[in-house]
């Protein structure tokens, strides 16, 4: 321990200053927020958390939002994997594939839904690929479900590539040795996969999973940009987030709209929590 | 060894998952590339464009010459091209300082401390939403660049990554600096600081990509045009022109991420490499 440990507060005091002004304090102020309402700020106990709980609007914002979130995981998290392997298992143009994977997640959200605001549209590119199948004309997001699922399809496509890089990493890390030992054995290359790469791909994929929840919990740009402030149509894109950005700028009810915001941090450490103790068991 | 058969089974394998691959890449970068095509479509704007198709019929400059006729998408370039140059200039500078003391500061209290920046990382934006809307509205910063470049300040993931850069270079660069008496910001800005060129060129690239595409917090603090950034202006041309002037929509669109996408393509190998670490230092 040196006696100028001070010196070292310096170096820190940018980080520390953000963190203070920027996380901590706002976190206490919207704790303290949510137990108030009005321009006032009079105490009102829990009334706001009761208010969100039983509200049908924020129900509604919870069930688009698990809804959206759960199926994009299902949709993203074992294709991502997939498209990895299929990479890793190249010998040329590795490379090429990353790139040409990961250019929807380069484009912005805002970008991204605006182009599939165009995709989508009756006359649109899902339309016309569908009638090459003989699938009828959708008009997607006139629905609430085939909205949902043009949300689920955006967000997917947007996160797609950074799936298969985190997979492309883990397996890049996986020792050849494993697989040149299986293959003496005379194991077949699906059987390598099956019992070498499987197993040592938990990790990567619990990465994702976690990450893929706190993301899906805070869905908001794709929902409000296909769908508006009240996520049309009939609330069916209406997100977590897009409850506490409703209520409190544009109903400046920051006393609900704060307790919304806590109950959002609750969920995300609960998945949080979940998703790391079922991962760990299967390892 | 490899006899004749497996060797041609092998290459047959490989040109199997190179066209799966290429067909599957397509059609994720077919939005990408219809965007940029509509673009180009003179009469998108009247008719959509059907069938879709990536040849344009009628090739013409003139939607992207519109985008760029009433100087709103050149005003949104420029505050998007400020705010992003000093929230990097913020975002890097925190991160070097906040990682050099996290990698060889000896002071009290440094685990506490390091976790304390980790968990910020856990935290839902959302939360602290509305206080730092109302702590900026008290200090009448609403509706200037402040909000969107201070938060800058807190770069967790970059610590991390900058505390992992130093703790690989070797101890005896300190110590002999140490010897001929420099201080610690000395020792800093003229030993370590050069070697770190790759680390600050890589967070310097996520920190932009960030910023440029950032999109909730600026549409909670920018009213006035004058200082819209690229993704609030194209939201709000998305909406109000949106599908009707499907042409200028999808210029519009394109030329809001070339900044992005020119940088991705040079710098392809450093952003890969470094969301790959991430996600796998996440765990």
């Amino acid at each position: 321990m040196t006696s100028q440990g001070w010196v070292w507060f310096i170096f820190l005091l940018p980080t520390l200053l953000g963190i203070g002004l920027f996380t901590l304090y706002p976190m206490l102020e919207s704790f303290r927020l949510s137990f108030t309402r009005g321009a006032e700020e009079r105490y009102v106990g829990f009334e706001n958390y009761q208010y969100v709980l039983t509200s049908g609007s924020f129900r509604q914002a919870i069930f688009n939002t698990f809804y959206i979130a759960f199926f994009q995981l299902l949709i993203v998290i074992p294709s991502g994997f997939i498209i990895a392997c299929l990479i890793q298992s190249l010998r040329r143009g590795k490379n090429f594939f990353k790139i040409l994977f990961y250019i929807p997640n380069i484009t912005s959200m805002v970008a991204a839904a605006t182009v599939f605001l165009v995709v989508l549209h009756p006359q649109g590119l899902l339309n016309y690929a569908l009638s090459l199948f003989g699938i009828p004309e959708t008009i997607w997001l006139a629905n609430p479900t085939s909205a949902r699922w043009s949300v689920i399809l955006l967000a997917s496509w947007h996160a797609l590539g950074f799936g298969i890089i985190i997979n492309l990493a883990n397996l890049q890390a996986i020792s050849p040795d494993y697989y040149e030992a299986a293959s003496i054995d005379g194991a077949s290359r699906f059987k390598q996969w099956l019992y070498i790469t499987i197993p040592n791909m938990l990790g990567s994929i619990t990465i994702l999973v976690i990450l893929g929840w706190i993301d899906g919990l805070q869905r908001f740009t794709e929902a409000f940009m296909l769908g508006g402030h009240t996520g049309s149509p009939v609330r069916s894109l209406y997100t977590l987030v897009g409850f506490i950005y409703e209520r409190g700028f544009g109903g400046l009810e920051y006393g609900v709209a704060s307790a919304a915001s806590y109950l959002l941090l609750v969920l995300i450490l609960i998945f949080t929590f979940i998703n790391i103790k079922f991962f760990r068991m299967k390892i | 060894m490899r006899s004749m058969g497996s060797s041609m089974r092998r290459k047959w394998e490989d040109a199997v998952v190179g066209l799966l691959l290429l067909a599957l890449g397509m059609i994720m970068i077919t939005p990408f590339l219809w965007m940029i095509s509509v673009g180009f479509e003179r009469t998108a704007n009247v008719n959509a464009p059907f069938p879709p198709r990536l040849i344009p019929y009628d090739f013409s400059w003139f939607n992207y010459s519109l985008v760029f006729e009433n100087g709103l998408m050149l005003k949104a370039y420029w505050n998007s091209a400020v705010n992003a140059f000093f929230s990097v200039l913020l975002s890097v500078s925190s991160a070097l300082l906040g990682g050099y003391a996290f990698s060889r500061g000896r002071f009290k209290g440094k685990k506490i401390l390091f976790v304390l920046v980790l968990a910020t990382m856990m935290i839902p934006f959302e939360t602290t939403l509305i206080p730092m809307f109302i702590m900026f509205n008290d200090l009448h910063l609403i509706d200037t660049r402040y909000p969107i470049i201070l938060p800058s300040l807190i770069n967790a993931m970059g610590i991390l990554l900058c505390k992992q850069f130093f703790d690989q270079l070797p101890e005896g660069l300190r110590e002999s600096a140490k010897i001929d008496g420099a201080g610690e910001f000395k020792i800093f800005f003229h030993i370590f600081f050069p070697l770190a060129g790759p680390i600050t060129a890589t967070l310097a690239i996520l920190s932009f990509q960030g910023s440029w595409n950032s999109f909730v917090w600026p549409l909670v603090v920018i009213n006035s045009q004058d200082l819209k950034t690229v993704p609030l202006f194209l939201s709000q041309f998305s909406q109000e022109s949106g599908t009707p002037l499907m042409g200028v929509t999808m210029a519009t669109a394109a030329v809001s991420i070339i900044p992005v996408m020119v940088v991705f393509l040079i710098m392809q190998k450093y952003i890969i490499q470094s969301i790959a670490l991430s996600g796998l230092k996440g765990e």
